[in-house]
C-alpha cells in the first residue's frame, strides 16, 4: 500500500471515532453539532500531554480522554433536555466557543531549545511523539485500527446489554422511559461523557498523525459531518456510521477521479441516497434483517 | 460616551436588519415545514456568485444586480426543495426522521452548492459595487450608511408584507391551515405539497434579497458566505425563538445589537465568543427564545 492510501486508511479510522461519537448521542435521541469541540479538546489535551511534558502517547490519551468526557458532562449538564434543534444549536454554540477558546489560548514551554505548545491561531505544531518512537505509517495505522475494533467491541456488547436496549429506549421515547423508572438524565448524560471521550481519544489520534493542529481544525463543518456520517450510514448498528466515512473519505477522497468535484458528488449522491433511503444505509430494519438472515443460516 | 452608545446601538441595529432578513427566510422555512434548511445560506451563497459573475462580465445596473441574486437564489431554493423536502414528505416517515433526513440532504447539498460557486469563480474575494458610492450620511454626530439604511427599511417593509401576506390572503390562510395541521389542509382541498415549494420559493427570494443587501454593505463576496448566512439566520432564529416571524426580527436585531457592543468593547474575538454564550445560556434557560420573554410578560407602566 502506498503512503498516500495508507493516509487515507488512517484518515478514515481517526474520524470514524468522531462519528461514532456522534452516532452514541444520536442512538439517545439528540442531535449534538458540537462533537468536534471534544475531538479538540483531546487533540490540545494529548498533545499538550507528550510535546510539552514528555508524557508517553497512551498516558497522554488517557488524560485526553478524561478531559474530553469531563467537557462532554458539563456541556450535557444544562442542555440535554433540550431537544431537536435546540440541543443541536447549543451544542454548537458551545463547541464554536470552545473553538475560540482555543484562539486564544497561548501556553509555550520550552523544550530542547525550542517554545512548544499550543500558540493561539498559529496552532500548535511539534507533536512528534510517533516519529519520535519511530513508529512508520503503517504502525500507526494498526494502532488506529485496532482502538477503533476495541472500541467497536465494546460498542456491540453494550448495544447487546441491558443498558444499551435502555439507551435506545430512551432515545425513541424518553417520557415512556422515565414512567418505566429509567433515570433518563443520568444515562443521557453518561452517553454524552463517553461520546465526548470518545471524540476525545480520535482527537489525541489526529493530533500525533497530523503533528500539528490548529482551531480551525475543529469547526462547524467537521461537526456536522460527523454527524452525516451517522445518518447517512445507518443507526440500526455501530457499522453505520463507520459506512457512512467509508463513503465520504474512503470512496470520494481515495478515488482521485473526482478531485475538484468531489462534493458535488458526494452532495448529489447523500441527496439521492437519502430519497432511496431516509434514514441511512444500515437502518434498524435493516439491521434486523440482515440478523435474522445470520441467524437462519448459522442454524442446523 | 453617550454618543459611543448611540452610534453602537445604531450600528447594532443596522447590522441587526440584515441578521433579521436571514432569520425571516429561515424561520418562513422551519414555521411551515418543521424543517430546518441547512443549504439555505449557500443558496443565498450561488446567488451572490451569479450576480458577481454578471456584474464582471456585463457591468449592468443595480437593480439587475439584485433581480440576479434574488432570481438564484430562489432557482437554488427550489433545486434544494425538489432534492431534500419535497420526496420526504410523501413518504410514510415520522416527521422526526422526515426532518432529519432533509436536514442531512440539505446538508449535503450545501456541499454541492458551495463548491459550484468557488468552482465557477474561484478567487477568494470578489468586489461587487455598493448600492451608493458617494460620502456617509451623517445625521448630527452619528454616521450612517445608506446600505443599512436600506436593509432596515426593507427589513420593515417584508415584515409587513409577510404579515399582510399571511393573514390577509387566501394563500395566507392555506399556508397557516398547513402549518396547524397538514393532514386535515390537504383533506380541505389545500395542494400541501404547492404550498410547501411555494412558501420555500418565498423564503429563498428572501434570502436573496437578504444577500444581496448584505454583500452590497459589504462590497465584497467571498466564498465564506454560504455559511455565515447559514449560521448568523440560524442564531438570529434561536435567540428570538424558533418558528417565530416577529421572533426572527427580534433575534435580528438582538444579535446585531450583541455583536456590536461587544466589537466595541472587547474586540472581534470576543465578539464572537460572548455571542455564543449567549446564545448557550438562552438556549438552556429560556430556549423559547426571546420574543416570548418579551410577548409574555406583563405590561410595564412607563
Amino acid at each position: 500500500m502506498d503512503d498516500y492510501a495508507l493516509g487515507v486508511l488512517i484518515n478514515m479510522g481517526l474520524f470514524s471515532f468522531l462519528a461514532l461519537s456522534a452516532y452514541l448521542l444520536l442512538i439517545a435521541g439528540e442531535m449534538s453539532f458540537g462533537q468536534q469541540a471534544f475531538f479538540g479538546v483531546g487533540a490540545y489535551a494529548a498533545g499538550i500531554g507528550t510535546a510539552m511534558w514528555a508524557l508517553p502517547l497512551p498516558v497522554a490519551a488517557l488524560a485526553a480522554m478524561a478531559l474530553g468526557a469531563i467537557a462532554a458532562w458539563l456541556v450535557g449538564l444544562p442542555t440535554l433536555r433540550l431537544r431537536g434543534l435546540y440541543f443541536a444549536m447549543a451544542t454548537l454554540a458551545a463547541a464554536e466557543m470552545f473553538r475560540i477558546l482555543f484562539e486564544l489560548f497561548h501556553w509555550q514551554r520550552s523544550v530542547d531549545g525550542e517554545p512548544v505548545g499550543p500558540d493561539g491561531t498559529q496552532g500548535f505544531r511539534g507533536i512528534r511523539w510517533v516519529l519520535e518512537q519511530g513508529i512508520e505509517q503503517a504502525g500507526y495505522a494498526a494502532i488506529v485500527f485496532a482502538l477503533l475494533a476495541l472500541v467497536l467491541a465494546a460498542l456491540f456488547v453494550v448495544e447487546r446489554s441491558r443498558l444499551g436496549a435502555t439507551i435506545r429506549m430512551v432515545g425513541e421515547d424518553a417520557e415512556l422511559a422515565a414512567v418505566l423508572g429509567v433515570n433518563v438524565e443520568r444515562v443521557k448524560l453518561g452517553v454524552a461523557a463517553a461520546a465526548g471521550a470518545l471524540a476525545a481519544l480520535g482527537g489525541a489520534l489526529y493530533a500525533h498523525h497530523n503533528t500539528y493542529i490548529e482551531p480551525r481544525n475543529f469547526d462547524i463543518m467537521l461537526g456536522v459531518h460527523s454527524l452525516a456520517y451517522g445518518l447517512i450510514g445507518g443507526l440500526g448498528t455501530a457499522l453505520g456510521p463507520l459506512a457512512g466515512v467509508a463513503l465520504d473519505i474512503g470512496l470520494l477522497e481515495s478515488t482521485r477521479a473526482f478531485q475538484g468535484y468531489r462534493m458535488i458528488v458526494f452532495g448529489g449522491l447523500v441527496a439521492v441516497l437519502l430519497i432511496v433511503r431516509p434514514r441511512g444505509l444500515l437502518d434498524e430494519a435493516a439491521v434486523n434483517r440482515i440478523g435474522a438472515r445470520l441467524r437462519h443460516r448459522g442454524a442446523p | 460616551m453617550l454618543a459611543d452608545v448611540a452610534q453602537n446601538t445604531l450600528d447594532g441595529l443596522m447590522l441587526g436588519s440584515a441578521y433579521a432578513l436571514l432569520a425571516l427566510g429561515f424561520t418562513l422555512i422551519f414555521g411551515v415545514l418543521r424543517r430546518a434548511n441547512l443549504a439555505y445560506g449557500p443558496a443565498i451563497m450561488l446567488g451572490a456568485y451569479a450576480a458577481t459573475w454578471v456584474n464582471l462580465s456585463f457591468r449592468p445596473g443595480l437593480f439587475v444586480l439584485a433581480l440576479v441574486t434574488i432570481g438564484g437564489a430562489t432557482v437554488a431554493g427550489a433545486y434544494v426543495e425538489r432534492l431534500c423536502f419535497a420526496p420526504h414528505g410523501r413518504r410514510t416517515l415520522s416527521r422526526d426522521a422526515a426532518a432529519i433526513a432533509s436536514m442531512v440532504g440539505s446538508f449535503a447539498l450545501w456541499m454541492q452548492l458551495e463548491e459550484l460557486a468557488t468552482l465557477w469563480l474561484p478567487k477568494h474575494l470578489y468586489s461587487f459595487p455598493p448600492l451608493y458610492d458617494g460620502p456617509q450620511f451623517a445625521v448630527g454626530p452619528f454616521l450612517m450608511r445608506v446600505e443599512y439604511i436600506a436593509m432596515m427599511v426593507c427589513a420593515a417593509a417584508v415584515c409587513y408584507g409577510l404579515h399582510r401576506l399571511l393573514y390577509r390572503t387566501r394563500f395566507g390562510l392555506a399556508v397557516r391551515a398547513v402549518v396547524d395541521e397538514p393532514e386535515a389542509a390537504r383533506l380541505a382541498g389545500i395542494n400541501v405539497p404547492r404550498v410547501f415549494l411555494l412558501v420555500f420559493g418565498l423564503a429563498s427570494a428572501l434570502g436573496g434579497l437578504a444577500g444581496y443587501l448584505i454583500v452590497t454593505a459589504h462590497e465584497q463576496v467571498t466564498p465564506m458566505l454560504g455559511m455565515w448566512s447559514t449560521l448568523k439566520g440560524m442564531i438570529a432564529m434561536m435567540l428570538g425563538g424558533l418558528g417565530s416571524l416577529p421572533g426572527a426580527v427580534v433575534g435580528g436585531l438582538a444579535l446585531g445589537l450583541i455583536e456590536s457592543y461587544s466589537q466595541s468593547l472587547f474586540g472581534p474575538q470576543y465578539r464572537d465568543l460572548i455571542t455564543y454564550l449567549v446564545l448557550f445560556v438562552l438556549l438552556a434557560t429560556r430556549p423559547t427564545g426571546l420574543w416570548a420573554m418579551l410577548a409574555h410578560r406583563p405590561a410595564v407602566a412607563a
